[in-house]
């Protein structure tokens, strides 16, 4: 269960970036935080994987106030959660294989283990093929599934995406929002930041609206 | 668990150096030569010391006889040496054989003895002492007894020649880790260059690795290791080439220089030396890299 609780976060007085935003997130719901540029989808998504802290207000993930968490003890929240960004930010000096096993480099997975693991997260977005090409050899669309596969190798509780579609065409941004499905369907708790509202016509899960801030709407489709 | 990390720490600090190659080099070279200077100089306090402790062994007290001294009187005076309680032996070495020695060992100063006109060297009886380590008080008490014969003119105590290139040697050594301190210092600041420009070059692999719950170890390992090869590469190389040198010294320069060469050559370090400086290596190259994540990863 994700909670926040009164979140208020400001950059750069006197404008706020957030403004007491409350929601909750069941465990293995999909949802989706949609508005235009600008609206505070960044720093609600920063916020939940504790790239940054509130200026006022509450963050539990499992019952756990991570705004509490010291730095140095912020790593076992951050193996729970994946997360995807608008421009992949894929190690260009590695091959796809390198990008994929990070996490689990991280988790010091044995060599067996890792190879398959990161297999399999490839062949899930259909990219095995490409394993030992570098990012630099793959089309947009074809890094944005490596992100992706990073995101889900080490199976995380909770998969974060910021504008994961942002850089791609419109049948692809559909495929991509497909796999997010496919992910979710396991059981992970996914939430995907866009502002593309149509994307988000004929799929299933929960809808936040932003705008300047503030939470309009929350809505089950 | 630790196993994987620090095979990958490992294999990520090989590959940072073979990326950045030409940087790595010359953080390599400056070490090398900064390891290599308080290794020559630790080499060279070597061979004095051990060059000081033969010197001791060597005839301990020289007693220089009064010129016109008959060879009946000197052996009388020999004899006399011979019987004092501190004596192992006495031998004599009249003028000529002086001359003689002086000349095998600096022949090039033949026409300056042959210049002089007489025989500038004067008879001696040189003396072994029966314990080497003999009080100095009591070796100079018997100096002082034997120099009151009427045939002796002057004694030397060579415990005190000793001494002196034993203060040479501990200089070269105070002079090779004053001079190599210096020398690491820079080497150390070189490596730390290196490394904030890995570091700098990698922050979005950095980025990541924080992102997905790399613990601060896992982030900063890879490079404490890259500086600890670098530190540790440089000084065995520094240690190879001072053992070049011990080797090649006296085949190519020593002859050349004669009783000096002898004195200021080169002796291989020994096994505490070398791997002293080695870990003083890894020890720079650590210190480096530290102070480069301190500076730029404040994770």
């Amino acid at each position: 269960m994700i909670e926040l609780i009164h979140v208020w976060k400001q950059y750069h007085p006197p404008s706020w970036a957030l403004s007491d935003v409350s929601l909750s997130i069941r465990d293995g719901e999909l949802c989706f935080v949609t508005g235009p540029s600008g609206s505070g989808k960044t720093t609600l998504l920063k916020l939940l994987y504790r790239e940054i802290g509130p200026t006022h207000g509450q963050i539990l993930i499992g019952g756990t106030d991570i705004i509490r968490l010291p730095e140095s003890r912020l790593h076992p929240l951050r193996r729970t959660i994946g997360v995807v960004f608008q421009d992949f930010r894929l190690m260009s000096r590695r091959r796809v294989f390198e990008n994929v096993a990070v996490p689990l480099l991280v988790l010091g997975t044995p060599a067996k283990d890792l190879r398959r693991k990161v297999f399999i997260a490839l062949r899930m977005v259909g990219l095995h093929h490409r394993i030992w090409d570098y990012p630099s050899a793959l089309s947009s669309g074809e890094q944005q599934r490596v992100a992706i596969a990073r995101a889900v190798v080490n199976n995380p509780r909770l998969l974060l995406a910021d504008e994961p579609t942002g850089n791609l065409d419109p049948g692809l941004a559909g495929e991509i929002i497909a796999l997010f499905e496919e992910i979710h369907r396991q059981g992970t708790t996914v939430v995907v930041c866009t502002h593309d509202r149509k994307l988000l016509e004929n799929t299933k899960g929960r809808l936040f609206a932003l705008h300047e801030g503030k939470l309009r709407r929350s809505r089950l489709r | 668990m630790i196993l994987p990390k620090l095979r990958q720490a490992g294999k990520d600090a090989l590959r940072n150096i073979w990326l950045f190659k030409a940087r790595h080099l010359a953080s390599l070279a400056v070490t090398a030569l900064a390891f290599l200077t308080v290794g020559l100089f630790f080499s060279l306090a070597n061979n004095l010391r051990l060059r000081a402790d033969e010197a001791s062994r060597e005839a301990a007290v020289v007693f220089y006889l009064r010129p016109g001294l008959s060879a009946a009187e000197s052996v009388l005076v020999a004899e006399r040496i011979e019987a004092g309680a501190l004596v192992a032996r006495a031998d004599l070495i009249d003028a000529e054989s002086a001359r003689k020695r002086f000349l095998s060992q600096f022949p090039d100063l033949e026409a300056v003895v042959q210049s002089l006109g007489r025989n500038p060297f004067p008879a001696s009886i040189e003396t072994t002492l029966r314990d080497p380590d003999a009080p100095t008080e009591a070796v100079q008490a018997f100096m002082a007894e034997i120099r009151g014969h009427p045939g002796v003119e002057d004694a030397v105590f060579n415990r005190e020649g000793a001494e002196r290139i034993r203060s040479i040697g501990r200089l070269a050594e105070a002079v090779g880790l004053g001079f190599g301190g210096l020398l690491i210092l820079a080497a150390v600041v070189v490596i730390s260059g290196v490394i904030s420009l890995n570091i700098i070059a990698r922050r979005d692999e950095i980025e990541i690795l924080r992102l997905v719950g790399a613990t601060k170890a896992c982030v900063r390992g890879p490079y404490l290791l890259e500086g600890l090869l670098i530190g540790v590469l440089g000084s065995a190389i520094a240690l190879v080439l001072t053992a070049a040198a011990s080797r090649l010294f006296p085949a190519f320069a020593g002859g050349a220089l004669g009783p000096i060469g002898e004195l200021f050559g080169f002796r291989a370090l020994s096994l505490p030396q070398a791997l002293g400086l080695v870990a003083a290596g890894g020890g720079a190259g650590l210190l480096g890299s530290a102070f480069s994540l301190a500076r730029l990863l404040k994770i």
